[in-house]
């Protein structure tokens, strides 16, 4: 879990699912300061922002949807589909092993936004996460 | 291509010089460019016959698909297509990674 090094105020919890090289994106900005590791359970009214970076393959739904699961028991989350892969499969598209993209794959939740790239810069990553957080939810 | 030549963020379109020649689509490996065009006559006075141009009419790239490969830069024969160093582009919606050549054009001003 990570917090937003910008935005130290807001409760807001960043998780990566991390499933490929895209992943490597989401530790250099906390390499780079822009995301902190957070160790703290999250609260009831804390707000997730789940990163979804990587290629999902037809085996790791399941885990991913469990994974969304486990935070929304804990209050609202944010999809954010990171990278091509995420997005509609990237350079995979094709391979029938691949999900391409993750636009349906949470029944009844909806994707708040997609970052191009393969992979996107971590500054990518930061930009967007500030905008979610400045939009969405009250400091 | 020198090393402070912007790469793997945005691709810019350069329409005038497009001539639609269907190489930057045939090699991309990710099949993420599309492009339409026609064909048209033009007659100049003196020449015995019309010459035929194509004119672009669409020209698309899935930002939602791209790897970033630069393939298409590096293979368009007429210098269309260049890279520009601005990241920020997300979408809301998934089509809304799919950028048109005029959302493509509007970057080739800025940057190197
Ligand atoms: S989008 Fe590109 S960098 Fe990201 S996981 Fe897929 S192949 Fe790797
Ligand atoms: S950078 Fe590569 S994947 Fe992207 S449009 Fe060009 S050729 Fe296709
Ligand atoms: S290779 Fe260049 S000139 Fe040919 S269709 Fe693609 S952008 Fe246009």
């Amino acid at each position: 879990m990570w917090r937003l090094a910008s935005r130290p105020d807001v409760a807001v919890d960043v998780a990566s699912a991390g499933l490929a090289c895209c992943s490597l994106e989401v530790e250099a900005a906390g390499q780079r300061g822009l995301l902190v590791a957070s160790e703290t359970v999250p609260q009831a009214a804390a707000v997730t922002v789940l990163v979804v970076a990587g290629t999902v393959t037809t085996a790791v739904e399941p885990a991913l949807v469990r994974l969304f699961d486990e935070h929304a028991q804990h209050g609202p989350v944010i999809i954010v589909s990171f990278g091509a892969c995420a997005t509609s499969g990237g350079p995979y598209w094709d391979a029938p092993t691949v999900r391409p993209g993750i636009e349906a794959l949470f029944p009844g939740q909806e994707i708040a936004s997609y970052v191009p790239g393969c992979p996107p810069r971590p500054e990518a990553l930061v930009v967007e996460l500030e905008r979610l957080v400045d939009s969405r939810i009250p400091a | 291509m020198s090393d402070s030549t912007p790469q793997r963020n945005v691709i810019a379109l350069l329409p005038e010089a497009c001539t639609s020649c269907m190489v930057c689509v045939r090699e991309c490996p990710s099949w993420c460019i599309s492009l339409e065009s026609h064909v048209e006559a033009v007659s100049e006075e003196g020449a015995r016959r019309p010459r035929t141009v194509n004119v672009l009419d669409e020209f698309t790239i899935d930002y939602g698909l791209c790897m970033y490969c630069g393939i298409c830069i590096e293979t368009c024969p007429f210098d269309a297509l260049a890279w520009r160093d601005s990241f920020d582009y997300s979408s809301g919606d998934r089509q809304g990674l799919r950028q048109d050549a005029v959302d493509l054009s509007r970057w080739w001003p800025t940057g190197s």
